[in-house]
């Protein structure tokens, strides 16, 4: 049986806080992430008739996100690169305590992966979804998943090997 | 036996049926290389969700919830103010017009401002103008005292107003100056009053950063909005701290 619109609605709602975060792995600026987040519940209420009953909101939002993310950068460019090293710069000399530091870094090296690693990063490690819902989500393979997953990892720890070391 | 990396990493997300999974502890207990290795995928998994976990603990801009909600109900990308009008042909101002030419929101958005690079700095959503992601940011991110003249958005006075919000004027010089007023509204900075001039930057740099600078519609609107007095540069700076939340 399908959910009512206005159900949907309120269950968007309660999504949101995971949607700001997951767009927060995919844009660097918090402003571009949630302006990702109304495209994306626009999007998908624009089309909610499309929500099929058996099919899980979360993923369904995910993957609208997901592909409101792509189109972006796709088409705009990287606005967020244009503004984080400033953004990141101040932080940084802010940032008193090493834990603080650390945090930093991963966001800003998470904004140096391939956008489909940013993803797989994102779902998986992030949102704590399965490698099989993620691959959905983007719609390949979990084969495919799981190496994009395996590279952006790889790709990380390279950049964040100096705190990581440090920290054990 | 040799696990391949792939392996080792779904093992860290617990991602192996129950036969892989026993093989590989196995492992972790005799080699301790495998165990090294397993040990970092998990670090690192719990380092990246460490990075991102305390969004879900900030509140949840307005603006989101309203367009989850439908309020208004008519909002879609077509509402937001377009970036390219056809250009009117370019309107020489008098010279009266450069001492205090202002108009207020409603006059501006409808005429002057949507047709130039002016529009970048508002967006319309859901019937109240909100700064963008240039304006935005300088809101969010400039201190008076330590803006250079560079800047594309120049922050004035930031104060605290009658509702407890942080305020701030600016002014933005493109092919024209424009001038308002922005309070923070959750994550975003609601624009109350924005203002033309035709004062440019190159005339008088003390001008530009004293009060008087402001057109009257941005003056009269920090007069009924403030309470107290302007923020020091301590004041300000503290509030940023605090991502201007009251």
């Amino acid at each position: 049986m399908h959910a009512s619109l206005e159900q949907v609605r309120e269950q968007i709602v309660d999504l949101l806080p995971r949607l700001r975060r997951f767009a927060r792995t995919l844009a660097r600026d918090p402003h571009d992430a949630d302006d990702l987040v109304q495209i994306a519940v626009e999007r998908a209420l624009a089309r909610s008739e499309q929500l099929r009953p058996d099919s899980r909101l979360s993923s369904w939002m995910f993957g609208i996100l997901r592909n409101a993310w792509i189109d972006e950068a796709r088409t705009r460019g990287r606005r967020n690169q244009i503004f984080a090293p400033e953004a990141l710069g101040e932080n940084v000399g802010d940032a008193a305590s090493e834990t603080h530091t650390d945090v930093l870094s991963v966001q800003d090296a998470m904004a140096r992966l391939p956008d489909e690693q940013r993803v797989a990063i994102g779902l998986v490690l992030v949102e704590g979804l399965s490698y099989k819902e993620a691959a959905e989500i983007m719609g390949v393979p979990v084969g495919t998943l799981t190496s994009r997953l395996a590279r952006g990892r790889e790709a990380l720890q390279a950049m964040l090997a100096d705190t990581t070391g440090a920290a054990q | 036996m040799k696990f391949s990396e792939e392996t080792l990493m779904a093992y860290a997300d617990n991602e192996l049926d129950a036969k892989t999974r026993t093989a590989v502890e196995e492992a972790m207990a005799t080699d301790p290389e495998v165990a090294r290795r397993v040990a970092q995928h998990k670090a690192l998994r719990g380092k990246v969700r460490l990075a991102f976990d305390n969004v879900t603990d900030e509140p949840v801009p307005q603006r989101l919830i309203d367009a989850a909600r439908g309020v208004p109900a008519v909002r879609r990308e077509g509402n937001v103010i377009p970036l390219r009008r056809k250009a009117p042909p370019p309107r020489a101002w008098p010279q009266w017009a450069s001492i205090a030419a202002s108009l207020v929101v409603g006059v501006i958005v409808g005429q002057a401002m949507l047709r130039g690079s002016g529009s970048d700095l508002v967006t319309s959503r859901g019937g109240q103008l909100l700064a963008n992601s240039v304006l935005s940011h300088a809101l969010s991110e400039q201190l008076a005292s330590t803006q250079t003249d560079q800047s594309a958005v120049r922050v004035g006075v930031s104060f605290k107003s009658k509702a407890g919000t942080y305020c701030r004027t600016f002014t933005a010089h493109e092919s024209t100056t424009l001038a308002g007023l922005a309070c923070r509204d959750h994550d975003d900075w609601r624009v109350q009053v924005l203002a033309q001039t035709t004062s440019t930057p190159e005339n008088n740099t003390a001008y530009r950063q004293a009060g008087s600078a402001l057109p009257k519609s941005v003056l009269q609107a920090v007069d009924d909005n403030i309470s107290g007095e302007p923020l020091d540069a301590a004041a300000e700076s503290a509030a940023r701290e605090k991502n201007w939340n009251p």
